[in-house]
């Protein structure tokens, strides 16, 4: 399957009548934007703003993170099955508008996390900082059940991508970048010599607010399958969850995802990418067993030398992480896994839930509970009620001069587990 | 009926007691985690994760565990790693005492009942 | 900006003074730099001085751990120093274990911070990686060069009080604290890069070392003990009174092997502990309270066992470095199963 991508150099997003992308710059039409969010009827309102790079603001409670893009040819469409028809995505022509995001916030639970600073200290922890920003604080109507309105504004997100990346249709990408995987023997005669590399990425998969979905499948149903990595760029899958903000991958990572990226940058040099493995993380041991059985069962069919397992989560996807390690190992396949620690504020305590010898190839994001004061910022997009809520803030969050304390694990995207950062522990 | 749910958390136990075998306390997360342990200890399996949902130890109050309703005569010996490894992790966690308002605590008895639903249905559709 | 002051430990093959024959050369204060401190102040520059030199024989440091540490503590107190360093031992055990002792000692009574430095299999390291910063050498003076160019930049950020970066970035062994920082590559890159590695059998350094727990599968039951050949081993410290080998009471840098041929009975006058971790009241009371020869002379007697093996072998468990113990182990075991020995009694205390 191949792919070409269009990239747009986005230099700034304004607001106008009328939307459209005109030489770096895109204009929104903020009142249509509205509109697009609003035709689900259990939101109530909604405010659209723009936050850039460098300013003095803070968004949160942040829900979700996605790239705008669109199909332009090929096969099936942006986010498909959810957005698009359930047709096979990942061929064709695709363009993306880098440097900006649509950044969803709202409430959906009272102890609701993720937060992005666009400057300060904590802008070095969060991706999306250096991003610019189109914020959608979401109210839902009140008879809206939390379920509900987690999927209407998960939706609304999606579709403002969708919106936005559209207006790219017309226009001359800046950059174009072909991403090819070919059928499993033809890979194999044309890299015969390179060892067979595969990627393994466990979803989150632990009930409502931790869900995540393929194709519009919610991922606790479906038993571990292969994707082509270019399906990932179409936005096969899609990011349903909300809680633990440092760790959990947004639409935008799975849009971007950075295994998939280093991979293919690796194809044909020193290893052969033969393909993508999803499996998930729930919370039935029966599940467990069986998706870690079959991970390491395909991962054998496909004849690998080798794989790369990321994670998402903490606890409950520690134990699905060894366990897929440990069996892929058991069939003489190398791993190298990818996760992050909860090694306490003082980095003491034991950084995982689970372990096992087989896993002697650690990448680590770093350690969710250093703890991190923030300056007050001039401006919130959403707001800092739940923020002494939030996983790693407390009542006591919030001192004087409004200098919040923290740990790094309320940051959107802070100690990723498919490796998107730099930030690491030792 | 196979299985037990142990929790602390009263949304699990209104949803459920009619349908299922509900053990509903009114104690703390760490203590549902000991329960656990003691049911483990005479012979039951662990069917559900007990660090299940991201929201640490420390930070929500409930927890809802399915277990095995019937009692091996043996200990099953990977629970009992289970069981002991998440203890050594809540240990780990401090919660510093906290309070939340009620509407949080409705949120998180929410969160901590989907969680333990979706273990019901793949208990169910597993028969 | 004023100099920071640096007080420097060293034993006495360091300073000059001898080798093995005057190890047990008392504590002494120099003035100034010694020896490694030498290079130490050099690399210095103007940024700190060594104002003095505390000398100590390693076998006076070690068997007499107590008056040694006081001695030295008040030596270092005079100079209120900014920082306190000692060594780098490199692979010479009982010198590294003096460094890391002192050290850890000097942080708890002083409140001063310190630095080690030592090789990665020096018993001291196994001890004391997680009480004070050890910076990882090489087994042998030639790294000295190297030792003090690693050393120098983390003894300088701890006298001024800096924050100290991960294991990796400041040079120090990992104490087990976890510490957050900036990588060059993203994660995923580097995921990559350790794969391309592990595939191709190359070294590589995982971000993460699991956490290793040591299990033995045990042997198969004994088929008839009351023909077995039963022998006791003991991490408890049980020795003939006046512990003849000086196993030494913490961190053993070896074990004894003591004949029972014709003991019946441990008693307070015949046998003590030389164990320095737990009350030996009790013990030296009745040595077979830790080792039961007089219970195991009795099922002799009965018929209950076949016979107890002539020998027992002992060391003292407190503080000694699993390395050491393995080592032990291993040359108790091969003894033990040349004398044809069919099962071992462990007691520990």
């Amino acid at each position: 399957m191949k792919l070409e991508m269009g990239y747009f150099n986005i230099r700034d997003v304004v607001f106008g009548t009328g939307s459209k992308l005109d030489s770096g710059v895109l204009t929104i039409d903020r009142a249509a934007l509205e509109r697009l969010v609003l035709e689900d009827e259990s939101i109530k309102s909604v405010v659209v703003d723009i936050a850039r790079p460098g300013e003095s603001v803070r968004i949160t409670p942040v829900k979700d993170v996605i790239e705008p893009r669109t199909k332009v040819a090929g096969k099936g469409g942006i986010f498909p099955g959810v957005i698009s028809n359930v047709e096979t995505a990942g061929s064709g022509t695709t363009y993306a508008l880098k440097g900006m995001a649509v950044v969803t916030a709202g409430r959906i639970v009272g102890f609701q996390e993720g937060i992005i600073d666009m400057t300060g200290p904590g802008a070095q922890y969060t991706p999306f900082s250096r991003l610019i920003n189109v914020c959608m604080v979401c109210e839902p109507v009140e008879s809206a059940e939390r379920h509900v309105y987690e999927k209407a504004v998960r939706m609304a997100g999606l579709r403002a991508a969708a919106y936005i990346g559209s207006l790219a249709k017309d226009a001359v990408p800046d950059e174009i970048k072909v991403f090819e995987t070919l059928p499993l023997m033809e890979g194999k005669a044309a890299f015969p010599n390179l060892p067979r590399v595969a990627y393994v990425q466990m979803l989150q998969s632990q009930g409502l607010l931790h869900d995540t979905y393929v194709y519009g499948v919610d991922v606790k149903r479906i038993v571990p399958t292969l994707l082509y990595p270019t399906e990932l760029m179409d936005g096969a899958v899609i990011s349903g969850n909300c809680v633990s903000a440092c760790d959990k991958n947004t639409t935008y990572h799975h849009l971007n995802n950075p295994v998939v990226a280093d991979l293919y940058e690796a194809h044909g040099k020193t290893l052969n990418f033969t393909g993508v493995i999803i499996t998930n993380e729930n919370v039935y041991l029966a599940d467990k067993q069986r998706s870690s059985d079959w991970t390491a069962k395909l991962c054998k069919m496909l004849d690998l030398d080798g794989v790369i397992i990321s994670q998402e989560g903490f606890g409950n996807p520690d134990t699905d992480l060894i366990m897929n390690c440990k069996k892929i190992e058991a069939e003489g396949i190398k791993t190298v896994i990818i996760t992050d620690e909860y090694a306490g504020r003082d980095g003491k305590s034991q950084s995982l839930a689970d372990s096992d010898p087989a896993a002697t190839a650690v990448v680590t994001g770093g350690n969710a509970n250093q703890v991190v004061l923030l300056p007050k910022l001039d401006k919130v997009i959403g707001t800092l009620d739940y923020v002494t809520k939030i996983a790693g803030g407390n009542e006591n969050s919030i001192r004087e001069e409004g200098i919040i304390e923290v740990e790094l694990q309320v940051f959107t995207g802070a100690t990723n587990e498919l490796g998107f950062n730099t930030l690491s522990a030792r | 009926m196979n299985f037990r749910v142990i929790t602390n958390n009263p949304k699990v136990y209104r949803v459920y007691a009619k349908t299922c075998l509900v053990e509903y306390q009114k104690v703390s997360y760490q203590e549902v985690l000991l329960q656990v342990r003691h049911y483990v200890q005479q012979g039951c399996r662990i069917l559900s994760h007990p660090l299940s949902g991201s929201v640490k130890p420390g930070e929500m109050p409930y927890k809802s565990i399915m277990i095995s309703s019937q009692a091996a005569g043996v200990v099953d010996m990977e629970s009992e790693l289970l069981i002991e490894q998440c203890l050594a992790v809540c240990n780990s966690f401090s919660d510093a005492g906290r309070r939340w308002p009620a509407c949080v605590l409705d949120d998180f008895q929410y969160i901590d009942y989907t969680l333990i639903a979706s273990a019901v249905e793949s208990a169910r559709s597993l028969g | 900006m004023t100099k920071l002051k640096a007080v420097h430990y060293i034993n006495q093959f360091f300073a000059g003074i001898g080798g093995e024959e005057t190890a047990d050369y008392l504590p002494e204060i120099r003035e100034g730099a010694v020896g490694p401190g030498l290079a130490f102040q050099q690399a210095f520059g103007d940024a700190a001085e060594i104002t003095a030199t505390v000398i100590c024989g390693d076998t006076y440091f070690n068997e007499h751990p107590e008056d040694a540490q006081n001695q030295i503590v008040q030596m270092i107190a005079t100079q209120q120093p900014d920082i306190f360093i000692a060594g780098p031992a490199f692979n010479a055990g009982r010198y590294g274990v003096a460094c890391g002792m002192i050290c850890d000692t000097v942080r708890q009574r002083l409140g001063i911070p310190v630095l080690t430095g030592m090789y990665e299999e020096n018993p001291g390291a196994d001890m004391f990686k997680t009480k004070v910063y050890i910076t990882p050498t090489k087994n042998n003076a030639a790294g000295m060069r190297k030792a003090v160019q690693t050393m120098m930049p983390l003894a300088l950020k701890l006298a001024r009080q800096e924050s100290i970066g991960a294991s990796c970035e400041d040079g120090y062994m990992p104490n087990g604290v976890r510490v957050n920082f900036f990588e060059k590559e993203r994660g995923s890159k580097r995921a990559v890069a350790m794969l391309v590695k592990k595939l191709a059998g190359k070294a590589f350094t995982t971000e993460y070392p699991m956490p290793v727990f040591d299990r033995v599968d045990p042997s198969p039951a004994v088929q008839d003990i009351t023909k077995a050949k039963i022998a006791l081993v003991t991490s408890g410290g049980i020795v003939p009174k006046g512990n003849p080998d000086h196993i030494e009471a913490s961190s053993a840098s070896r074990y004894g092997e003591y004949n029972l041929a014709g003991v019946r009975d441990l008693t307070a006058d015949t046998y003590e502990t030389a164990h320095g971790g737990y009350d030996p009241t009790y013990v030296n009371e009745d040595a077979d309270r830790v080792l039961p020869v007089d219970v195991l002379r009795d099922l002799e007697a009965e018929g209950k066992i076949g016979s107890l093996y002539h020998t027992f072998y002992t060391t003292t468990g407190n503080g000694t470095a699993v390395a050491s113990a393995k080592q032990f182990a291993a040359e108790i075991g091969r003894k033990l199963k040349n004398a044809g020995v069919d099962a071992v009694i462990l007691t520990s205390t």
